[in-house]
């Protein structure tokens, strides 16, 4: 593992724990603010719950408490009355309010000692039987009992008002929880007279605890003013457990009612809760790191794809490298010779492409070929390189192109398997007698530039690679100097710009008037596509062959001769000034006299006026006009007058004779006029002479 | 253009046949070389075929005719054609060559 890969790695490790841990710290935070804010809210709750259970239980028995008490005031009047009237009917008073309350248990009148002359103890009690349907009386006033000294007797008086006794377990009758509600009786005097009283049971406090049923587990109780329990529901809590209570107070009886709540049950719905989040949470960021390990094992893969791609991109590119070694790159190809010139480009798509093309001399002849595979990419420079090889290979022994394409033809379909063709043009160039020889397999047609452009005519063959056997035929055409041969791949005219419009032949034939050296050509036309594609992606190789033939004359001269800036162009100079002895009818030695002039002006462009190694291509034109013969010479070479040069002086003796400078005084010699212009970048030097 | 040199004792003998052009007066470079070197002794350039001459053909000429003045040889041109020597005349060439024939 690579030292990057290893700090990546526990850069990852690190910012996925990094991740987790905030995930959880936040996870937590909100968990619990969530649970202050629920245990509040629970709380908040529990309280008015708690408080309107209460205020229920409270009206409950605050009405059983008001019918006591009523019941035993409505009789207070009537026990007056008898006390002062009618002793004997003392056991009407409570015999009343037991029978008109269903509610009380029990009732009595109980005369304060000494009150009555006649006896000093005298309390009758009325009770409802056992079976519950008739009433049963007993006297209290007995020794045993002594009831002047009990408290619903005594308390009563002492305050001067109603009050309710502590409660206490009827030990008569049915053995239950009871209390007494007593109240003094004053006499006419305001001398305390007697105390009347009803018992109730309070076994129907259960049923009101029993209601009170705000939350499963808790504990409602009653409690008298002394602090005795009443009664009570529910389970008490647990020792040493935290509770809320809540409690109320009973008016009158001194009796407060309580609800003890243990807080796990308060909060059991929160905790559930509480858990369940916390279940979820965790859950959650297990996912979140089963999320992480997944997210960095597919950035781990996208790594690896990455690298994979630049590997492949990589030998993509070393592919193209090796595919651009096979199509002869040197300019210019051939330096030594004066009867050629010419320039190739292969201006690659970004992928590796199908287009070739190839050239080199032998035995005189220029061997040169051109072809554009189907497809893209691998197959397609694979096969280029096949197509290639094929070429060199059968056109090593062979001097015809229709039976080198045919053999190739026949060795690219035998190991055809994929349906992959190649357009091709193959041709031979005879250097010395301009004889070309070609076939064309199914390519763009060249074009051929002579007097004009024009597509070079090609046979309808098959294109390389779709069936063997096919019998390619060959063509011929005879080249003299200055005709030119454009050789280009569709990616030339198919070249789109965003517009999808595409290059097309006619512009391409536009970028090919005039004449230049053969690289000037192939740049003035990459250019004119670049301009033309402006910011659209190449999508397809673009290739191109420019050979400009300067070899064999056509021997048919007219007023104009063309020549380009090479020494060795100089021997053509005679063919034309005998066309131009013989057209204006020149003797002999003037016409030798003519061509050294004009020998020596154009030896002094061919030598001066174009920077070493670049094409310049010069101009002569002859006219006559009146017995006067003019000579234009024209270049567009650096600006030069040669007629600004002294006069050499050839009076001098051969060790101060210079070697330069004969020319122009041999053109001023033979001449009658010698003039220079410079126009239009052109150097222009016309010479005069009358024949 | 074709030269073919001949010595003979002291002296070498030069026959020019063609045209002496540019392009020429480069391609007999080394033949030239030669006749420099046998310039301490006599040179005879023979210029019956010599059909014509241009200035680089002249510069030649000049060239051997320094190194025999430096070396103290001499330079005899022999045969001259009417147009050779009008050039020769035009240049002043005829005044720094010996001219025989």
């Amino acid at each position: 593992m690579s030292k990057r890969t290893a700090k990546s790695e526990g850069f990852y490790l690190f910012s996925r724990l990094g991740l987790i841990m905030i995930a959880a710290v936040m996870l937590g935070a909100t968990s619990l603010i969530q649970y202050v804010y629920s245990i509040n809210a629970l709380k908040e709750e529990a309280a008015l719950r708690a408080q309107s259970e209460l205020d229920g239980a409270r009206s409950e028995i605050m009405d059983i408490v008001n019918q006591t008490e009523s019941s035993v005031r409505n009789s207070i009047w009537i026990a007056k009355w008898v006390l002062e009237n009618s002793l004997d009917s003392m056991m009407r008073v409570p015999q009343r309010i037991v029978q008109d309350n269903p509610g009380v248990a029990g009732s009595t009148l109980a005369v304060v000692p000494g009150y009555m002359a006649s006896t000093s103890l005298c309390a009758p009690y009325v009770f409802r039987s056992m079976d519950g349907k008739g009433l049963e009386w007993t006297s209290l006033a007995t020794s045993d009992y002594d009831y002047p000294s009990k408290e619903w007797f005594v308390k009563p008086l002492e305050l001067g008002e109603g009050y309710w006794s502590e409660p206490y377990f009827d030990e008569g009758g049915g053995n239950f929880l009871m209390t007494t509600y007593s109240m003094p009786i004053l006499d006419s005097e305001n001398r305390p007279a007697a105390v009347v009283t009803a018992d109730i049971s309070l076994s129907w406090l259960g049923s009101v605890v029993d209601g009170m049923t705000i939350y499963p587990i808790a504990l409602n109780t009653i409690t008298s003013r002394g602090g005795q329990t009443m009664v009570s529901a529910g389970d008490p809590p647990r020792s040493g457990e935290k509770c809320l209570v809540y409690s109320a107070q009973v008016e009158r009886t001194g009796w407060s009612m309580s609800i003890t709540l243990p807080e796990r049950e308060v909060y059991a719905g929160i905790r559930k809760v509480g858990y369940m989040v916390n279940f979820l949470q965790v859950i959650g960021l297990l996912m979140l790191v089963v999320i992480l390990q997944l997210v960095t094992k597919s950035q781990r893969k996208y790594q690896q794809l990455d690298k994979q791609r630049e590997r492949m991109q990589g030998e993509l590119k070393i592919a193209s490298d090796i595919q651009m070694a096979m199509v002869p790159k040197e300019f210019p190809p051939f330096p030594e010779r004066h009867d050629l010139d010419m320039a190739a480009d292969i201006v690659p798509a970004k992928e590796v492409g199908g287009d070739l093309y190839d050239y080199f001399i032998r035995d005189g002849k220029l061997f040169f070929c051109i072809g554009d595979v189907s497809g893209k990419g691998i197959p397609a420079s694979l096969v280029m390189a096949v197509t290639r090889t094929s070429f060199r290979n059968l056109s090593a022994g062979e001097e015809s192109p229709g039976r080198i394409i045919q053999a190739m033809n026949d060795s690219l379909s035998a190991m055809n398997d994929n349906s992959m063709f190649v357009t091709f043009f193959c041709g031979v160039l005879d250097l010395e007698s301009g004889r070309l020889r070609y076939c064309n397999a199914g390519h763009n047609p060249p074009r051929i530039l002579s007097k004009s452009i024009q597509e070079l005519p090609v046979l309808p063959n098959l294109p390389l690679g779709v069936m063997a056997g096919w019998d390619y035929e060959e063509q011929e055409l005879q080249l003299y100097y200055d005709d030119a041969l454009f050789l280009y791949t569709d990616g030339l005219t198919e070249a789109e710009n965003l517009q999808h419009e595409q290059f097309g032949e006619m512009r391409m034939e536009k970028g090919l008037h005039g004449r230049s050296g053969a690289y000037e050509h192939l740049v003035t036309m990459e250019n004119l596509v670049k301009d033309f594609v402006g910011e659209a992606p190449q999508s397809d190789d673009l290739t191109m062959l420019f050979i400009h033939y300067l070899g064999k004359d056509s021997g048919e001269y007219g007023p104009t001769l063309l020549l380009h800036n090479d020494i060795r162009q100089i021997p053509r100079l005679k063919g034309w000034m005998d066309y131009v002895g013989s057209e204006y009818g020149v003797g002999d030695s003037l016409l030798a006299a003519l061509n050294l002039a004009i020998e020596e002006a154009l030896t002094n462009v061919i030598m001066y006026a174009y920077p070493k190694g670049s094409y310049g291509c010069i101009e002569l034109r002859v006219g006559c006009e009146s017995r006067e013969l003019t000579f234009t010479l024209m270049d567009s070479g650096v600006a030069f007058d040669p007629t600004a040069a002294p006069e050499a002086d050839i009076t001098l003796s051969v060790q101060e004779r210079s070697i330069g400078g004969l020319g122009i005084h041999l053109v001023r010699q033979i001449m009658d006029k010698v003039s220079y212009e410079r126009k239009d970048g052109n150097n222009i030097l016309t010479m005069k002479k009358t024949v | 253009m074709n030269i073919t040199i001949e010595k003979e004792n002291n002296v070498t003998t030069a026959i020019l046949e063609g045209r002496l052009d540019t392009l020429a007066s480069q391609e007999v470079a080394s033949e030239m070389e030669k006749l420099n070197q046998a310039a301490d002794g006599t040179v005879v350039l023979d210029c019956k075929d010599l059909t014509y001459i241009s200035s680089s053909g002249l510069r030649l000429f000049l060239s051997l005719r320094k190194a025999a003045v430096s070396k103290g040889g001499n330079i005899i041109i022999r045969n001259m054609s009417a147009d050779i020597r009008q050039v020769f005349l035009m240049t002043g060439f005829l005044n720094l060559f010996q001219i025989e024939g």
